[in-house]
């Protein structure tokens, strides 16, 4: 009985192992491919740094790592104000008109962004947003609100409704309470919330490329999709900026692993 | 506190203040524009002037066999739903039984939920290349003889970027099915095996129905992704083509707005789109809000 577990997991043990080869795979792919020139990439032995070298020459990879930090940053600052009153405001502070409120923001969650896409760019580009950062943060901010003001109102509903009155009671308006009461206790919701959309955000490439005008304000993933649009057929050089745009995206995925599962469940719950 | 109190009224004030900006962003840059949408795909559209067409401009286009090749593309892509739902429902059964180093495997499996499609595309138009990796396994396996290349023929392309597509819903849909099987109630099963139910019958008749509200989630979870999120892989991997072979959809809208500079049918189709997800989005609505209660 023992020797048949024991026979039955080795071979659950190596499914999956071979499993975590297959998703593995683009890693492998890109760690192996990057540290080869374009010949060593075709048969010849060895390896090289010239990939590397390369593509700092190709793509202003410092610049649009920045880019991207900043684009994140705005949306997601954005998202978390607007996101966290609402949620705060349609569990706590509820009144006739919530729950149409509720829909207004929520069930935007039904609108495909190339439902939109169109007449938002022109709009944006009608208004100048075209130009700098400024189009692609209000959009992403707009995509990501539906989904946070989700969370936010399911996280606040949580919370007595007690808590909050008591410190009505002790005189304390509502902005306070929201500030000095609620915020404290939704810090695990909002973590999830800035997970969940860095890694939408950074890995967005059809908001960035037309939101976007200037290639100075590229983001890397943007940058990135040109490049191989544009059919650059280095494809070491193509994959050591594959490797760089992965990477930032993947560190906050390892360390926030559980808030980002979090977040993605939060539609059916525990 | 039934009754409108002083307090009540500036409670509920207070709270349309607090939920008016997010409400405003929303109604900017998705609400108006879907309404702008709605208009514009009545009309003949380059960006500037619109000239007005009404119901034509939908009737002409189902009159456009590319039209239908395109939502072809999409109903092929929806073949892979069911494998995209079954592989990880086998997968997260494999993890639950929780050998060693499970948790390992299973931050590796929703790993490239983390990687862009731009990454990804790069990736497996490598893989399905002619000198790559799966003309080598199948030569690896002694079936050189069928040396493919996937994505020179139309049909092979749409197959390659389904095959990636299934591939990239492997962690999502095993992460969900995976919080389904924490929700189970061990104490039926073992109810129903004293009752001398077979392993196949508790599957079917215990575990699948307290599983369903999760597959369905993963269901409509898959299809929106088969229908919106696949964009990028698109423009990376075979630029739609080759011909229109892989032109899904969403992909055909951005093409006929910004390459074609056809504003109006972008917007059209763009129309046609919001409406087949809002229909499943409903759906995905209802079951959270079952959840809430």
């Amino acid at each position: 009985m023992k020797r048949k577990i024991g026979l039955k997991n080795s071979l659950v043990f190596a499914t999956m192992a071979l499993l975590a080869i297959v998703m593995l795979y683009p890693f492998i792919f890109m760690i192996g491919t990057s540290f080869k020139s374009k010949e060593q990439y075709f048969g010849a032995p060895g390896h090289s740094l010239s990939s590397w070298h390369n593509l700092f020459k190709a793509l202003p990879v410092g610049k649009q790592l920045l880019n991207s930090t900043l684009v994140c940053a705005g949306s997601i600052s954005i998202i978390l104000l607007v996101a966290t009153m609402a949620g705060f405001a349609l569990a706590k502070l509820r009144s006739k008109a919530s729950p149409y409120f509720f829909f207004g923001i929520v069930g935007a969650m039904l609108i495909p962004l190339q439902s939109i896409i169109i007449p938002a760019y022109i709009n944006a580009s009608k208004l100048n947003l075209l130009s700098g950062y400024w189009g692609a943060i209000f959009v992403y901010a707009a995509l990501g609100t539906p989904f946070a003001t989700f969370l936010m109102t399911s996280y606040f509903r949580g919370i007595p409704d007690d808590l909050v009155e008591a410190a009505v009671v002790d005189g304390l308006g509502y902005g306070a309470v929201f500030r000095k009461i609620a915020m404290p206790l939704a810090v695990p919701a909002v973590i999830t919330i800035i997970v969940l959309q860095f890694i939408q955000i950074w890995d967005d490439l059809l908001v960035g490329l037309l939101f976007i005008q200037d290639p100075n304000y590229r983001t890397i993933t943007v940058g990135l999709g040109a490049l191989s649009a544009g059919r650059v057929t280095d494809i070491p050089v193509l994959m050591a900026g594959s490797l760089i745009s992965a990477i930032p995206a993947v560190v906050v995925y390892l360390i926030f692993q559980r808030q980002l599962v979090n977040g993605l469940t939060a539609g059916i719950g525990k | 506190m039934k009754r409108v109190s002083p307090l009540h009224q500036a409670r509920s004030r207070t709270g349309l203040f607090f939920a008016a900006p997010a409400l405003i962003l929303v109604a900017a840059f998705l609400g108006i524009p879907i309404i702008q949408a709605g208009f514009f795909s009545f009309t003949e559209w380059n960006g500037v002037t619109a000239i007005w067409h009404g119901i034509s401009t939908y009737t002409h286009e189902l009159h456009n066999p590319i039209f239908w090749r395109v939502l072809q593309n999409n109903g092929y892509l929806l073949l892979g739903v069911p494998i995209a739902i079954l592989l990880p429902m086998g997968i997260a059964f494999l993890l639950n039984e929780k050998v060693v180093g499970w948790k390992v495997f299973r931050t590796i499996y929703f790993l490239p939920t983390a990687i862009s499609w731009v990454v990804i595309g790069m990736v497996a138009m490598r893989f399905f290349a002619q000198e790559g990796l799966l003309n080598g396994l199948l030569r690896g396996m002694g079936l050189g003889f069928i040396k493919t290349d996937l994505l020179s023929s139309e049909q092979g392309a749409l197959f390659a970027v389904g095959i990636t597509f299934i591939w990239s819903m492997v962690g999502t849909n095993t992460i969900i099915f995976l919080t389904g099987m924490a929700t189970l109630d061990q104490s039926l099963n073992e109810a129903a095996r004293m009752d001398g139910a077979s392993n196949v019958r508790i599957f079917r008749s215990i575990t699948l129905p307290q599983l369903s509200r999760f597959i369905q989630f993963s269901f409509i979870i898959t299809i929106i992704s088969a229908f919106t999120a696949l964009f990028s892989l698109i423009f990376v991997m075979t630029g739609g083509g080759p011909g229109f072979g892989t032109t899904t959809l969403e992909f055909f809208i951005f093409q006929s707005a910004f390459s074609r500079g056809d504003f109006g049918t972008g917007a059209m189709l763009g129309v046609l789109l919001f409406f087949m997800m809002a229909i499943l989005g409903i759906g995905q609505l209802l079951i959270m809000r079952n959840r809430d209660e």
